[in-house]
């Protein structure tokens, strides 16, 4: 190398480790506005759980009815009454039920929702529909299946229907977005309805955010109580479905 | 042991056991392509007098029993524009849904005992939008340790899933419009 060259090299590297020296003391106020920024946000969090569960111990307890599974390997629900401190607030009263109902039961394999599934959010809109929003793990843990989704999911309408009478449709999310089905089979595109009968036995969907009208979807003379005209088969086929 | 494999194998069987009835069978699959929900439905309701039947093995529930579903209740189309809605296509087949389910539930208890005697309800997106008689059969489990013990339930289900779908023919007739 000439020694024009070297010159040039070093005045180079002089001025890189002159920025350098200039810009340390902005990175390190910044580095430390960060970390202070860090801690705040876990004080806040801390001060929050502190503040709700405060909150909770302040409130009178009350009988609160969870939903869990029957027997490991049935089907069912049957209502489980546990004491809890519960909020005359809707939205409070509906965390506290669920997140009692994701803690689960004495008995873990009476489970119907997965352990590391944890309530994210819950809103109640002021036309009774109550928006469940859980973390992915709902999705993801919850055994895929009909029979594993359906308990799931009635366990959650249920358990609201029976503690939070504001709510009258239950809306499930997943880390904040609408999701086709909660493990692939069970739809969750539509609100459940609660406080119908229907709630009792399985949670059914609505559409168009309308309440459930009993058995008004249902063809008026189902074609299973007139097996006389089963040889003509009618001619007119409703109507092709519109695909979106 | 994947659940879209068994399935697959199963299908064939029921293929097989609904063809011995004279029934004309279309698969939504025939290999390990994924279809969306969707597109199975819009293949289905592409069928004139058919039924379907969606196949799948659980991974809970009592091993060596079956289930079968139809959608629990939907709420009624906003309107009746003559059109029915996408989301709505099973609202009118509701009721047959119900009696091919009945039809198939009970060919299946007679052959699996522990499994319910009665048609089960669940909100099974496959079923919303097919516009015909539609049920789910649910196997458990998919955590039974040796494939064997599902592949010896598989001519069974398939002879039942048959014999219920042949009982429930005469009852099929299509319903003309979606009730207000």
């Amino acid at each position: 190398m000439s020694s024009q060259g070297r010159v040039w090299l070093i005045t180079g590297l002089a001025g890189v480790v002159l920025l350098a020296a200039i810009y340390f003391p902005f990175l390190r106020k910044r580095v430390r506005r960060e970390a202070r920024g860090g801690q705040q946000t876990e004080e806040q969090a801390r001060r929050e759980l502190i503040q709700q569960a405060s909150a909770a111990a302040a409130e009178p307890k009350a009988k609160a009815k969870l939903f869990w599974a029957a027997d490991p390997d049935d089907t069912s629900l049957i209502p489980v009454t546990v004491e809890l401190p519960l909020s005359n607030d809707p939205v409070l009263r509906a965390k506290q039920v669920l997140n009692t109902l994701l803690a689960g039961p004495v008995d873990a394999e009476l489970r119907t929702l997965p352990s590391d599934a944890e309530l994210l959010a819950f809103y109640l809109l002021p036309d009774g529909t109550a928006i469940a929003d859980f973390s992915e793990n709902l999705a993801t843990s919850t055994p895929s299946g009909i029979q594993s989704e359906q308990l799931a999911v009635d366990s959650i309408v249920r358990t609201l229907a029976a503690n939070v009478p504001q709510v009258q449709r239950v809306r499930i999310l997943i880390h904040g977005q609408e999701v086709e089905t909660l493990a692939g089979h069970v739809d969750l595109m539509e609100p459940f309805v609660v406080n119908t009968p229907a709630v009792s036995s399985t949670s059914a969907p609505a559409t168009n955010g309308t309440p459930e009208q009993p058995g008004a979807a249902a063809p008026a003379t189902p074609a299973a109580q007139q097996p006389q005209t089963q040889a003509k088969p009618s001619a007119e086929p409703p109507a092709t479905p519109q695909k979106p | 042991m994947r659940e879209s494999d068994i399935v697959l194998d199963l299908a064939a069987q029921v293929r097989h056991s609904l063809e011995s009835q004279g029934f004309q069978v279309v698969q939504t699959r025939t290999g390990n392509d994924n279809p969306s929900l969707d597109d199975r439905s819009g293949m289905a309701n592409a069928q004139r007098g058919a039924v379907f039947v969606t196949l799948h093995v659980s991974s809970t529930g009592p091993p060596g029993t079956v289930r079968t579903y139809a959608m629990s209740d939907l709420a009624a189309p906003p309107a009746n524009s003559g059109l029915i809605p996408w989301e709505f296509a099973q609202a009118p087949y509701l009721g047959l849904s119900h009696k091919l389910a009945d039809e198939v539930q009970k060919q299946l208890a007679l052959q699996f005992k522990g499994s319910p005697n009665a048609t089960q309800l669940a909100a099974v997106r496959q079923l919303r939008t097919t516009a015909a008689p539609a049920i789910a059969v649910e196997i458990s489990s998919v955590l039974i340790q040796d494939r064997a013990d599902l592949d010896r339930m598989m001519p069974a289900v398939a002879e039942a899933i048959a014999r219920g779908v042949a009982i429930f023919r005469p009852y099929y007739v299509t319903p003309s419009q979606v009730q207000p």
